[in-house]
């Protein structure tokens, strides 16, 4: 008798484990994505912006992959390095501001929407900030878009960056820095970022 | 004899045995049912459920195993990419050694421990159940993460900075660093159980020299378990800090110092090998005089050879650092610290060498296995010399050798004597015989498959091939001896398949044991096959180191314990003379719901620091529910 029940209970506990893990597998899965298919890639060009080149919607693919650049650990991490490797921080600094704007004073010149980034660091903007599309690949510019996203976040997600090997001048993105330093901003624009987008 | 005066219960003298079974049988059977089964503290249970599981992890790092041979038999192979190849590597040296080597020991000590002193039960029984469902959760919370494709990819010795913030992101790492924590707990309340167990609820009359050698084994396992883990759950609970919430131990730009996570590692690393293989010492000792027909040759050598070798193993975890660019005085005392521990291994090499000289072996299974193990191990032990100087090792560091030689001490010197171990006491937990036929193939394939597979990765190591890679070039010299070892370790599968399979028949349809099939001499013996709820009917009273064999006619046990709540003997120290009747916990569900509650605490501060004060609160609900006071008294003298 008492062999018998832990068996049947190993079973039945087998099999809830069995469902739970294939619903699991199922609704959560996590994959990384190396490098976008060319089909893929050239999709995620296809931004639909608004005329004035504020706000618009992400191509349709891109809600087809599950928005992966604004979700993934990996993304995130991989825009984390794309922004110290292109240079960012020489206006953006730390992702408070420099030469260029703030990415955590809660301001966003043209709208805090992922196309609108993407487009700014795709084909550039007036007043200094350059056009990346000839030096980044398509997925990389998504990528290093949901980075500068997630700096601004007021609310951490859990697989925003931590902090690198390195001195560290703010608390890192899954921290949200934006909630600790947070400064209202420039409001109206401030002079330097110009008159108007 | 003092009887109780305050209740009418008898003591077991008043009784004749069928009465006295069957009053134990009702004071210590655990309640039929679902819930019976998850509340019972009964330590065989929870060994068999231990074995079980980590038999199932096994066969799922086995399986590993043979993707990795697949994606290597031929170079330039697409079957894997490289991230996946890297979770699997990783998943299957985390797996084989957290989720199986240790936990299957432990779990042997769990079963066969109690039963060879002579007790009850386990100490704290319901810690023992605890450990079980925490063990089972951080098993689980790996295997669920590899499948949903963020299994930890960063080696199962997740060096930083590789496995800290900036080159490990995701949950990978922090995944991997929790399922650290949820086994060593397990394992830590596995190994205080034990300390106690061995120390305080020994039979009367088994003085310390007495004592099993496979007992003395799980002890110094035991106490190797409770210095070696902190540390590593030192390092794992501080890299996570340092991924979730940005604190600076590994971050050398702020003070932090990346080589302290090796240190930690290592300092836990190395005992760990011990830890896998102690218990497997103890386990041979105790397999071979039941098949040579006499005592085991120098007892007291072995017992200090095991405890010499416990005390040794804290000295040398610097070894796997060598080229990590060390101070060369370091790497010379680490070098000579190695070697030594060549000196206690030899001495028990030598012992049981004269074990089998001096008796007339019966070549069942069981001594297959141990004669697998002499001769694999010692290989295993000789090219660990080899590794032990610098010279070499700088040369075949992070190579094939090293794969080859730790392969060869960790199957060769735990695996052998552990499916020798279930074969021996296989009849003792499910009162039915292994079938031999079985037993020999599976012996014969596991053996050469075993050779075939690993010996080779030597020769690939002094070629020049490295560990960890998924794939190689077609134009290095490495294709055939590949190909060849991953054919092979189809022949070693064969062998595990044979194994499982007739451990599968036999627990349904073996031929019934009896309590005695190996004439073995220790106490375990004694009792029926499989072992009731309370164990032994009567205390048994030990008179020599072989007490069956001494007094094989009438055992002598020791009377005046009462039946009618759990109670067992408390001896002393030293000479086993009993001191006290101590009561042993009742069936509780509560250790379940207290492991449910850490397992969401410790998942859940993956994700955010707050999980350590907001879940601890159904916790300290679970524990005080677990230690809601009964009123019974504790025991007395």
């Amino acid at each position: 008798m008492d062999s018998v029940a832990p068996v049947k209970m190993l079973t039945v506990l087998g099999a809830i484990c069995l469902v739970a893990i294939a619903a699991v597998i199922g609704w959560a899965r996590e994959p990384r994505q190396y490098r976008a298919d060319p089909p893929v890639s050239a999709a995620l060009d296809q931004l639909r912006l608004m005329p004035d080149g504020i706000g618009g919607t992400s191509p349709e693919v891109y809600f087809a992959m599950g928005k992966p650049y604004e979700s993934t650990g990996f993304d995130l991490s991989q825009g984390k390095r794309l922004y110290s490797w292109f240079g960012c921080s020489q206006c953006h600094g730390d992702g408070r501001g420099g030469k260029g704007p703030s990415f955590i004073d809660g301001w966003w010149l043209y709208g805090p929407s992922m196309v609108s980034i993407v487009a700014s660091i795709r084909n550039g903007r007036p007043h200094g900030m350059p056009a990346f599309k000839d030096k980044m690949t398509s997925d990389q510019i998504w990528q290093l878009a949901g980075y500068v996203r997630s700096m601004g976040a007021y609310s951490a997600s859990v697989v925003a960056p931590s902090r690198n090997d390195d001195k560290t001048s703010r608390p890192a993105e899954n921290r949200a820095p934006a909630a600790i330093l947070f400064d209202e901003g420039p409001i109206p624009v401030h002079p330097k970022q110009g008159p108007s987008p | 004899m003092m009887r109780d005066r305050d209740t009418q219960e008898p003591l077991d003298v008043d009784l004749d045995d069928a009465e006295l079974a069957a009053k134990l049988e009702k004071t210590w059977a655990s309640r039929p049912g679902f819930w019976g089964a998850i509340a019972t503290v009964d330590h065989k249970v929870i060994a068999r459920r231990y074995v079980v599981t980590a038999f199932v992890f096994l066969i799922l790092g086995g399986l590993l195993a043979m993707a990795m041979r697949l994606q290597l038999s031929r170079p330039e192979a697409c079957f894997i990419g490289p991230d996946r190849y890297n979770q699997i590597f990783t998943m299957h040296g985390s797996n084989m050694m957290f989720l199986f080597a240790v936990p299957v020991m432990e779990a042997m000590a769990v079963y066969l421990v109690p039963l060879m002193v002579g007790t009850r039960n386990i100490a704290f029984p319901r810690l023992n159940a605890f450990s079980y469902w925490i063990f089972l959760f951080g098993g689980l919370l790996l295997w669920l993460s590899f499948a949903l494709d963020t299994g930890p990819d960063v080696g199962w010795f997740a060096y930083v900075p590789l496995s800290g913030p900036q080159y490990a992101p995701g949950k990978r790492a922090d995944l991997w660093a929790q399922m650290i924590t949820f086994t060593e707990l397990a394992a830590l309340a596995v190994a205080v159980e034990i300390v106690v167990t061995v120390f305080k609820q020994r039979a009367p009359g088994m003085s310390l020299d007495r004592i099993p050698v496979l007992v003395w084994a799980m002890l110094v396992m035991s106490f190797l378990v409770i210095m070696a883990m902190p540390a590593i759950m030192v390092a794992s609970s501080t890299l996570i800090l340092d991924r979730l919430v940005g604190t600076q131990f590994y971050n050398p730009a702020l003070g932090g110092d990346a080589l302290l996570w090796q240190h930690l590692f290592w300092f836990f690393g190395h005992p760990e090998v011990y830890i896998i293989f102690l218990p497997a010492v103890g386990m041979v000792s105790t397999i071979l005089p039941s098949f040579v027909g006499r005592p085991l040759f120098g007892y007291l050598l072995l017992v200090m050879a095991l405890i010499a070798t416990g005390v040794l193993s804290f000295g040398l975890w610097v070894h796997h650092m060598f080229v990590v660019g060390l101070p060369r005085v370091g790497e010379s005392f680490f070098t000579a610290s190695s070697m030594a521990i060549a000196v206690p291994a030899g001495v028990q090499i030598f012992c049981w060498l004269a074990t089998l000289w001096a008796g007339r072996p019966v070549f069942r299974t069981p001594l297959l296995f141990v004669l697998g193990f002499i001769v694999t191990f010692v290989i295993g032990g000789l090219t660990g010399v080899m590794v032990a100087s610098v010279p070499l090792d700088s040369q075949v560091h992070d190579t094939y050798f090293v794969v080859a030689h730790f392969h060869y001490v960790l199957i060769g010197g735990a695996v052998f004597p552990l499916i020798g171990a279930v074969y021996f006491w296989f009849p003792k937990m499910t009162g039915r015989m292994m079938s031999e036929r079985l037993g020999r193939w599976a012996f014969g394939l596991i053996f050469t498959g075993f050779h075939l597979t690993f010996f080779p990765m030597h020769i690939l190591g002094l070629w020049g091939m490295p560990r960890r890679v998924y794939t190689y070039q077609p134009e290095l010299p490495w294709a055939g001896l590949n190909l060849f070892i991953s054919l092979s370790s189809v022949i070693l599968a064969a062998g595990f398949l044979v194994f499982f399979i007739d451990a599968l028949r036999s627990w349904k349809n073996g031929l019934p044991a009896g309590p005695n099939p190996w004439k073995a001499s220790t106490l375990e013996w004694a009792t029926s096959s499989p072992p009731p709820a309370y164990n032994f009917r009567r205390i048994p009273v030990v008179g020599s180191r072989d007490p069956l064999w001494s007094e094989a006619a009438d055992l002598p046990v020791a009377a005046g314990m009462r039946t009618h709540r759990r109670e067992l003997l408390v001896t002393s120290m030293v000479e086993a003379l009993p001191q006290a009747r101590e009561s042993s916990p009742s069936d509780s569900v509560w250790p379940f719901w207290t492991a449910i509650a850490t397992a969401i605490m410790l998942i859940w501060s993956i994700f955010s620091p707050w999980a350590v004060v907001w879940g601890s609160i159904p916790i300290a609900v679970a524990l005080i529910g677990w230690f809601w006071p009964k009123g019974t008294p504790e025991d007395e003298s």
